[in-house]
């Protein structure tokens, strides 16, 4: 098949040649960065927080009256009351959660007079069983002992208190102690004295995304037990599969260790919390799909109307050269090959264009670069979808009879 | 009424250049029946194209109804052809997706016709070509014949000063082709200016005038003058 | 040539001809109906989430601030703090340099009721001091907000919204009823009419700014003799007070949410000044050890710079857009292709007479009848577009509805983007020489 003699026709169609090559350009643009963005998407919402999700249950209370009743000491009965249910493999109480509303970041030094704190870390405050509660994993050290746990006193600030020991993930150990061997050292961050880290669980996320992705793992657990009033979630670990029966059962047994209770509106599964976290980003993946494969239908609708129009110009052209010798198979590839030639040059362009969309993109929202794979994408999608949409419109040709052809109408 | 002075055109197609009109001089006074013949490529088309404002000279002037076409505007040109020329042309030319009404009234729309002239014109058109029953029907549904007269009703409904018709009979069977003639007759008696192309000398004879192209160049035969001085003049050329 | 007769037999024509190809004409329409239903529905989020909250005075309504922090993490040329520290915001209001001006924050109460076994229920609260109603506009439709005297004396007074009355006292005039909030009594003085300020300015944190609205108004002052909760940001950096805590007065924590009315967006500058005035003689008596750095911004300004219009919705609004742009490049290429296979006709009619502007107007009134078709299909699309949007059921997403402009505004895209697609295709068509296309010997 003689390039060349494609190429000529093509030159004198260059109207209807270039709006098809800037479709294709123009779609491809679309398609490279949109796939880059679904793929980057997905894996934002993968992203691990170290919790056992598919076993935890959030539950919230407040109290209904303001008496003076130890709270603590209620939150304590409460505990109890969540641990014997049958189905419970454990419960704690901890002041904030990932994918949670509310969220306490203190800045971290390693020396008491710091110009700017080395880190901002977030600070969970937990009880009892809340490493095993919360499924995290330790990967040094210990985990909190009896003695190390402090009640927190109603009333107190966080400059005010002082934390002995804490668990920090592994991303923050990193950061603080870059030599390794974080076990043992000390930091300063509530209170004036300084605190030693006891135990480094491998991942523990923050509950609010923060400017810069890398400090989305800083946080650190500090043994201090809170009550239930202050806004605190009370976290139970159910058997595998027993996540729905224990919902129902929890909520009874709060309502019944203690006194009448207001319940929150969101109490229910870690996951069904994590779903509502990333719900944004699910529907923008969503969109971003969708735009992509209306644009294949309808870029690949638009091929096969313009050929069909093309076919019909040409139909003498065609004829003469049948009534030349020329075979079916002959006039099928021509046609094939003269939308290889188009959709590739469109797909080449497109590149170019996806490029520049990137660059824009990354001027205004924050993405990153356009990885050199994606610019394939369009490519490989696109020149075999235009081969399928010349299909019918060149067999057509191909079958035209020459004498029909040469016939003029 | 039609005055082509020193009249040349040229095609150009890449580097290759064809002279399909050679100075030409023609002078058609209103009312007459001029008829063109000459073999195929001498130019009788191009003159048709000319006369009929679809092309412009590449050289000299054309002067219609007074009017130099060179100096008109493209909407002024269109007015002209619109109101004072009728087109016959050999491939009939008539939209099949239209009815024979709507392919009459095509001229008479862009003429900005009122609905009542515009019924009355094209059903007296239609009559005068005797197809007035047929005006629902598409021309797929109808000969070669009719299909010829209503594109003569089409080009009469206007009621033109000029009536060029570029091989009317040429796809019609001499039965056809004589009743064509004699409608052609019949409108240059009643006053409109005719202008017939045809391969056929014995057609081209019943004209007042008749002209001949070869090479793009024209000459006069005496309509009296029998086919020797035909010869002679071609000789000439 | 009178073109408005000609418009009803363009009409006609392009009627014929749109049935006739009913397949190229349905392909169109479909694609410049997806185009118009993805911009559309775009278009209508990005328009609720840049609503201007307070359209009669949101230009002269500012929302100042202060860098008050220690040296820890400063950076030059950093924005200050959203928020005040009390001692800041009650010398701004004691000075009264604006028009109107209220500190306010948010909290949580549990309000008891008295009759009947219903269980006590948690309620959002705002605290602030008088002049927010008369600042914000907010309607009373009973009694009246309390006054810089009940600021001053702590009066246990509150306002509630129409939705609150309705839950408590099941609507009417309340007015001097009691009302048990946190195991004290207050009692109403005035009631709302239903007031919801679409984004909430005031208040950015919960849904962004589009989470339901205030249903219950307490004095600044009084929440604080009664330590009443707080709910919001806290920036802590330095000596807290030991009586009251992180909220007290001296303590050195960021946390009050102040505003400020002016007579017009000219006074800015002076005020402005004065804040920097401020600044300086709080560095003075050492207690500010940052530069003097301060912004006042107003509604709209405010709204741009909490990034009220997530970048996701504007890249969503230009993604659809774009998409419009190639639906109508293919659009263009397929009118282009029936426009030229229609050739010997356009031919024939300017052999007939008619001139350029003749061809081009039959073009564009046939591409404009696919623009209106289109726009009917993309309406659709975005009336569903617009249900799978609602179905989120939070935040912006609940207000995101089809009104009276957004109906007119698809037609009207669908009808411009239409003709924009034909303008070249029916160019080219006007230029088709009829010398080219009568079949002559």
């Amino acid at each position: 098949m003689d390039i060349s003699l494609v190429l000529a026709a093509l030159r004198r169609h260059k109207i209807i040649a270039s709006l098809v090559v800037l479709e294709i350009a123009f779609t491809c643009a679309v398609i490279c960065n949109a796939g880059f963005l679904i793929a980057e998407r997905i894996e934002r919402v993968q992203r691990p927080s170290g919790l056992a999700e598919d076993s935890l249950l959030r539950l919230q209370l407040s109290a209904a009256k303001r008496g003076d009743q130890d709270a603590l000491a209620q939150t304590r009965t409460d505990l109890a009351a969540l641990r014997a249910i049958p189905g419970v493999q454990s419960a704690t109480v901890v002041s904030q959660i990932p994918y949670g509303d509310s969220s306490s970041n203190s800045g971290v030094n390693l020396r008491q007079d710091q110009d700017a704190p080395t880190l901002d870390a977030s600070v969970y405050l937990a009880s009892p069983e809340a490493l095993p509660t919360l499924g995290l994993s330790l990967v040094a050290g210990r985990d909190f002992s009896a003695q190390d746990y402090i009640d927190w006193q109603p009333g107190t600030a966080p400059g005010e208190i002082n934390i002995p020991t804490a668990i920090i993930t592994q991303a923050t150990a990193d950061r603080l102690f870059p030599q390794g061997n974080a076990v043992g050292r000390q930091f300063y961050s509530w209170g004036s004295q300084p605190t030693q880290v006891v135990g480094v669980v491998e991942r523990l996320t923050r509950p609010s995304e923060t400017d810069d992705p890398s400090s989305m793992e800083y946080s650190m657990i500090f043994p201090v037990s809170v009550p239930y009033t202050s806004g605190a979630n009370f976290l139970v670990r159910t058997q595998p599969g027993q996540r729905d029966n224990v919902l129902e059962q929890a909520t009874a047994a709060l309502r019944e260790s203690g006194p009448p209770r207001i319940f929150g509106l969101n109490n229910g599964s870690i996951e069904s919390l994590r779903d509502r976290y990333y719900r944004n980003d699910k529907a923008m993946a969503w969109l971003l799909a969708l735009i992509c494969v209306s644009l294949l239908v309808i870029t690949v609708a638009g091929i096969v109307g313009l050929a069909s129009f093309w076919v019909q110009q040409r139909t003498r052209a065609i004829g003469i050269r049948r009534a030349l010798g020329a075979t079916r198979v002959q006039i099928l590839r021509y046609f094939q090959t003269e939308n290889l030639l188009l959709t590739l040059g469109g797909s080449l362009l497109g590149a170019l264009l996806a490029v520049a969309l990137n660059l824009l993109l990354m001027q205004f929202y924050e993405v990153p670069r356009l990885p050199a794979a994606y610019l394939l994408l369009g490519l490989a999608v696109l020149v075999p979808l235009g081969q399928l949409a010349i299909l019918q419109p060149a067999l057509k040709a191909s079958r035209m009879e020459p004498a029909t052809a040469t016939r003029s109408a | 009424m039609l005055a082509l002075r020193n009249v040349s055109k040229i095609y150009r197609t890449g580097s290759v250049e064809t002279t399909a009109l050679r100075s030409l001089d023609l002078h058609v006074k209103p009312g007459e029946f001029v008829s063109v013949t000459g073999p195929s490529g001498s130019g009788k088309s191009t003159l048709l194209n000319l006369l009929g404002l679809l092309e412009a000279p590449s050289a000299g002037e054309y002067l219609i109804d007074g009017a130099l076409s060179h100096t008109l505007s493209d909407f002024e040109r269109s007015r002209l052809r619109n109101e004072k020329i009728g087109f016959v042309f050999q491939g009939f030319n008539l939209v099949r997706d239209l009815t024979i009404f709507d392919n009459c009234d095509i001229p008479l729309r862009y003429r900005g016709m009122g609905g009542t002239e515009r019924r009355t014109r094209i059903e007296s058109a239609l009559e005068r070509v005797g197809l007035a029953s047929r005006a629902r029907h598409f021309p797929t549904q109808l000969s070669g014949g009719q299909q010829q007269r209503v594109a003569i009703a089409r080009a009469l409904a206007g009621s033109p000063r000029v009536l060029l018709a570029d091989e009317p009979t040429g796809n019609l069977d001499t039965h056809m082709a004589e009743e064509i003639m004699a409608m052609l007759e019949g409108v240059n008696q009643a006053g409109t200016t005719v202008v017939l192309i045809t391969h056929d000398t014995a057609l081209a004879a019943r004209a007042h005038r008749q002209i001949r192209m070869l090479d793009g160049i024209a000459s006069e035969i005496d309509a009296v003058v029998s086919d020797t001085l035909t010869l002679n003049a071609s000789a000439l050329a | 040539m009178t073109h408005t007769l000609l418009f009803g037999y363009y009409l006609r024509m392009a009627l014929a001809s749109l049935r006739r190809n009913l397949l190229l004409t349905s392909l169109m329409v479909v694609a410049i109906g997806v185009g118009i239903g993805a911009a559309m529905t775009t278009l209508t989020v990005f328009m609720v989430l840049t609503n201007d909250p307070l359209p009669d005075r949101s230009e002269r309504v500012f929302h100042p601030r202060l860098d008050a922090q220690d040296m820890s993490g400063y950076a030059p040329g950093g924005e200050p703090h959203d928020l005040l520290t009390r001692l800041d915001a009650e010398q701004l209001l004691r000075e009264k340099r604006g028009v109107r001006q209220a500190m306010m924050y948010a909290g949580f109460s549990v309000i008891e009721l008295d009759q009947g076994d219903d269980m006590p229920f948690r309620q959002r609260i705002r605290y602030t001091s008088s002049d927010f109603f008369p600042m914000f506009g907010v309607p009373l439709q009973h009694g009246q907000p309390w006054s810089a005297a009940d600021d001053e004396a702590r009066a246990r007074v509150v306002v509630i919204g129409a939705d609150l009355n309705q839950r408590v006292f099941n609507g009417g005039n309340s007015v001097g009823k009691l009302l048990r909030i946190n195991g004290e009594q207050f009692r109403v003085i005035g009631v709302a009419a239903p007031w919801h300020p679409q984004p909430t300015f005031y208040d950015l944190n919960r849904e962004g700014g589009f989470a339901e609205a205030d249903q219950l108004f307490l004095p600044f002052s009084t929440s604080r003799a009664l330590r009443m909760g707080f709910a919001g940001n806290l920036d802590c950096w330095g000596e807290v007070d030991k009586e009251e805590g992180q909220l007290g007065l001296n303590s050195s924590c960021a946390w009050v949410q102040y505003w400020v009315e002016l007579a017009s967006a000219q006074d800015a500058a002076d005020f402005r000044a004065y804040l920097e005035n401020h600044s300086s003689q709080q560095r003075q008596n050492g207690r500010y050890q940052r530069p003097v750095n301060v912004r006042l911004d107003n509604i709209p300004q405010w709204l741009d710079y909490k990034r009220v219009v997530p970048s996701d919705v504007r890249l969503q609004t230009w993604l659809a857009f774009g998409f419009l742009f190639i639906c109508l490049l293919n659009t263009t290429g397929l009118l282009l292709a029936k426009f030229l296979r229609r050739a010997p006709e356009i031919g024939l009619r300017r052999a007939l007479g008619a001139p350029r502007s003749a061809v081009f107007q039959q073009c564009l009134v046939e591409a404009g009848l696919i623009g209106i078709a289109g726009g009917a299909f993309g309406l659709l699309l975005a009336w569903c577009g617009l249900w799978l949007v609602r179905q989120q059921a939070v935040g912006y997403a609940a207000l995101a509805g089809m009104e009276a402009g957004t109906l007119f505004g698809t037609f009207l895209l669908a009808l411009v983007a239409s003709l924009a697609a034909a303008a070249f295709p029916a160019w080219r068509a006007c230029l088709v020489a009829p010398a080219s296309q009568l079949k002559s010997l």
